[in-house]
Formats: structure tokens, sequence, C-alpha cells
């Protein structure tokens, strides 16, 4: 296989080219099918993720890839850095990093993202903080939920 | 809580559109599984759409699916004061500062049934009625389907079917089994008799182990056949504090190992009820307390123990939190359940 075939890239919405490895690459099931499809060539354009995003996703795919193919480092080394990978991200990027798995169809960095908002929204506060909702009960409305679970609010 | 939330948002009258409306509906769903049950009535005051995702049934099926379903403890208490039976739920807290509630929302249970959970509701047979509580929204359902026999036992279920052990209509001192399918909510009566002494009945790997003041017996319903199990009667089920777990594939019992001194002793403890789920076990216990009028108290703690089969079969326990749940000081445990949620 030449260099060029075992190389890709990956084009973000805002034009910025990230060249990767294609073993990195196909952990998308979207690119995995574009490519399989031949509809397009080296260059991969992705329409709706910005380059800060890719290249973040780039470096999960870069990290899963090397473990997958070596087997170097444990389950347990892996979890700690899907952990820190996602600890310190802010509200938009976890959601955009959301959005880019599901778009690029990356089913382990779905669950990933997924569990790290689930896992920062525990309480009302934060959900209505960090989820940025807007509350559309009125006082009544509201007071009847409370009401229906009692035992859950009550002290 | 709600009002301070409201407060902020009237400061800042323009918010930046939420990034959650943006994810597909089935990713919110998603998410919202991933979160543990105890949170969802704080989740139903987030928004009107939250609400509804709390009460949809996608999901359930996505928190199945992600292997997400998770036991809820509960427990049926009697006040000796007022005479009603109360359903309540273990209401799990940050650092385990776990509490009984009585959920009020819900009507006084009848007396005289017996409790089985059934997927995520729990059925509730007796003489008088049935019924069916929904664990998911805490909602009550007559079940006037059950013939109300007299059901002293519900071990419990298999395959989709409750086995009721109640008196034979003809002969009080016999006993029957009959089987009740969820489904149809139809009754089978199998043709079996059994002697009216016994002590206890429960469900394990799909068969019914019954314990007899002299010997034990196994129904195994897809043959349709009694056995004898002379070992499940080797031990005497005292009140101590050890745990002896029964192994229906090697026919012995085993000691709970390493729980030795982990389980303060208490005086006066009276009473204990156990229920196992997800290689956890949760025993409640009541203490009576006297004070200074020498009225009677009495209250009640539960210990959450965790299991683990070790090689050669030994069985270890860990505690992970043993604390006073409820104290009214005058309700006696009538039993305990773990529901799948």
């Amino acid at each position: 296989m030449s260099k060029s075939e075992k190389k890709i890239v990956l084009k973000s919405l805002d034009n910025e080219a990230f060249e990767v490895e294609k073993a990195v690459a196909l952990q998308s099931q979207t690119i995995w099918v574009m490519c399989e499809d031949k509809c397009v060539g080296n260059e991969i354009p992705l329409e709706n993720v910005t380059g800060q995003i890719l290249a973040k996703v780039i470096d999960y795919c870069k990290k899963h890839a090397v473990v997958d193919g070596d087997g170097d480092e444990s389950s347990e080394e892996l979890k700690n850095w899907d952990t820190e990978f996602t600890k310190n991200m802010d509200q938009s990027t976890l959601f955009n990093m959301i959005l880019a798995a599901n778009y690029l169809n990356i089913k382990s960095l779905l669950n990933l993202t997924c569990q790290a908002v689930a896992d920062k929204t525990k309480t009302i506060d934060e959900f209505h903080t960090f989820l940025n909702i807007e509350n559309n009960f009125t006082p009544e409305e509201e007071a009847q939920i409370c009401q229906e679970n009692l035992w859950a609010f009550d002290d | 809580m709600s009002s301070r939330i409201r407060a902020e948002k009237e400061q800042s009258p323009v918010p930046p559109p939420s990034l959650i409306t943006c994810l597909p509906y089935d990713i919110i769903v998603d998410i919202i599984a991933r979160v543990p049950i105890y949170y969802y009535p704080k989740i139903s005051l987030v928004s009107k759409s939250f609400r509804s995702i709390v009460a949809s049934r996608e999901l359930y099926t996505s928190r199945s699916l992600l292997g997400r379903t998770e036991h809820c403890l509960y427990a049926v208490l009697y006040n000796y004061n007022t005479d009603d039976y109360h359903l309540s739920i273990l209401r799990r807290e940050v650092n385990n500062n776990n509490r009984l509630v009585i959920i009020l929302t819900l009507p006084c249970m009848p007396c005289s049934v017996s409790y089985v959970p059934v997927g995520s509701k729990i059925y509730a047979v007796g003489s008088s009625s049935s019924l069916s509580i929904d664990c998911r929204s805490h909602k009550v359902q007559s079940n006037s389907s059950i013939p109300k026999y007299m059901y002293e036992k519900v071990p419990g279920i298999i395959n989709g079917k409750i086995y009721l052990i109640g008196d034979d209509k003809e002969s009080h001192s016999r006993k029957r089994v009959m089987v009740l399918d969820i489904e149809t909510q139809m009754t089978i009566k199998p043709d079996l008799e059994l002697d009216q002494f016994w002590y206890d009945a429960v469900v394990m790997e799909d068969k019914i182990y019954m314990r007899h003041s002299m010997k034990s017996f196994v129904y195994v319903p897809k043959e349709s056949k009694w056995e004898s199990d002379e070992m499940l009667n080797s031990k005497r089920l005292g009140k101590c504090v050890t745990i002896r777990v029964y192994d229906p594939k090697q026919r012995c019992w085993r000691v709970v190992k390493g729980l030795k001194n982990s389980l303060p002793k208490r005086r006066h403890t009276v009473w204990s009820t156990m229920v196992g789920y997800d290689e956890k076990l949760a025993m409640f216990f009541q203490i009576y307390n006297s004070n200074v009028d020498e009225d009677v108290e009495i209250s009640t703690w539960c210990a959450e123990i965790s299991l683990e089969r070790r090689q050669g079969g030994e069985i270890w326990g860990k505690v992970l939190w043993y604390d006073d749940v409820f104290d009214d000081g005058c309700s006696f445990m009538v039993t305990c359940l773990a529901v799948a949620v």
C-alpha cells in the first residue's frame, strides 16, 4: 500500500484540513461508508464539524486506534484517558462533540460524551444551568409535579 | 429551588439558545437514560419536554438497552396507631444518607395481601383485593380479575407467571398452588396439593423452594414435578447476624464471609427481613427502644451489602452502608421488595 493510500484528509466546516491515518478515520462509520462508496477522493469534506471539534474527535480516534492496534495500554488506562478527555470540557464543546460523534457515527465517542453530560447534570440547578433550558412551567404546574413526586422532594 | 432559578432568569432576559435543543430527540433520551432513576422527579421539573420524556416508554426501553435498569427498594410499613399499611421507597441521597419515605400519593395498601415485584410493577394480591403499583409513575391499578383467595404466600415469578400459594377452596386443611399469567390476567390452577405445614417459599433459578417443618420441597414448573431437597432444611434460620446463602446448584448452605463485626450488634433487634438484587442484599432491622416514659418506640435500620462469589464458591459480603432509615416510632415493617425500573 502506498503512503497516500494509508493517509486521508478530513476537511472541516471552516476549511481546516487534517491529514490522518486511514485506520484512525475509519472508526467513523460515516467516513467508512464514504470511502467504501468511492464517491470521494482522498479528501473528505465534513460539513457539520468545525475544525476545533474535529481536532478533538481526531485526538479521541488516534488514542483508540493505537490501543486497538497494538494493545499496549490496558483498558483501565484507556478509561482514565476517556475520563480526563471529557472532564474539563465546557457545555458547548461537549454538545458539539455529541453532535459530531452522532454525525460521524462513532458509537464509543457518542457513548462517552452522552455519559459525560449525564454525569454533569444530577441536580435540578445543574440541569437548568448546564443544559440552559428555560423552565416553561407555571408555578401551579410546578407545584403539581412536586406534589406527585412528594417522596422525592420533602425533607 | 426553582423560584431562585426563575429569579436568575429574570435578571438575564435574553438567554442564549440552549444547545441541547439542537440534539436529536433520541440522544436527549439516551442522556436521561444514563442518569440514576432517583433524579427523575427533579428532571421532570426542568421543562415540559423533559417531563414528557421522563414519562415516556422509550426512556425505559433505552435504560434497558444501555443496561441502566436499576433496582429501587420498597418497603411496606404497618402503622399500629392508625392501622394503615403504607408503601414506602428508599430515597437515595449523596453520602448514603438514605431514608425510607412513605409515598403519600398512593392510597393505603389493603391488609392481608402478599407482595411480589413483576418487572417495574409491584403486585399486591390478597383475599379482599388485588392491585398493582407502577413503580415508574407510582400509580395504582386495581386487578379485579385476580380471583380473591387467601394467598398466604407469593413466592415469585417464573416465565411471566406469578405463583401463589393459598387455601384449597374445598378443604382449608390443604394448600394449592395457583398460577397467574400476567399478560392475560388469567389464573391457571395446576393440580398441586400441599401439606399445610410449611414455613416459607422462594423462587430461585425458575424453581420454587418450599421449606417445610420436617423436609423441604422444590417444585419445577417446567416439568410440573416435585423434588425433595433435604439440604434446604439442614439449617435453622435463627435471629443472628450470620447470613447464610443457599446454593441451589451445589445444594448447600454457605455462610457469607467478611461480615463479622461489620454489622453493629444491637440489643432489642426484633425483626429483620432482606431482599436480594444486583449481587447485593438489603437487610432491614427493626429496633425497639424504650424512652423515659417507658413507651416502646420502633426504629428501622437498613444495611446494604454487596456480595461477591470468590474461587471455590465462597461468598464474601461487604457492608456498603448501615443507617437508621425510618423512625416514626410506631411502624412495623411488613416486607421489603426490590423493583427493577
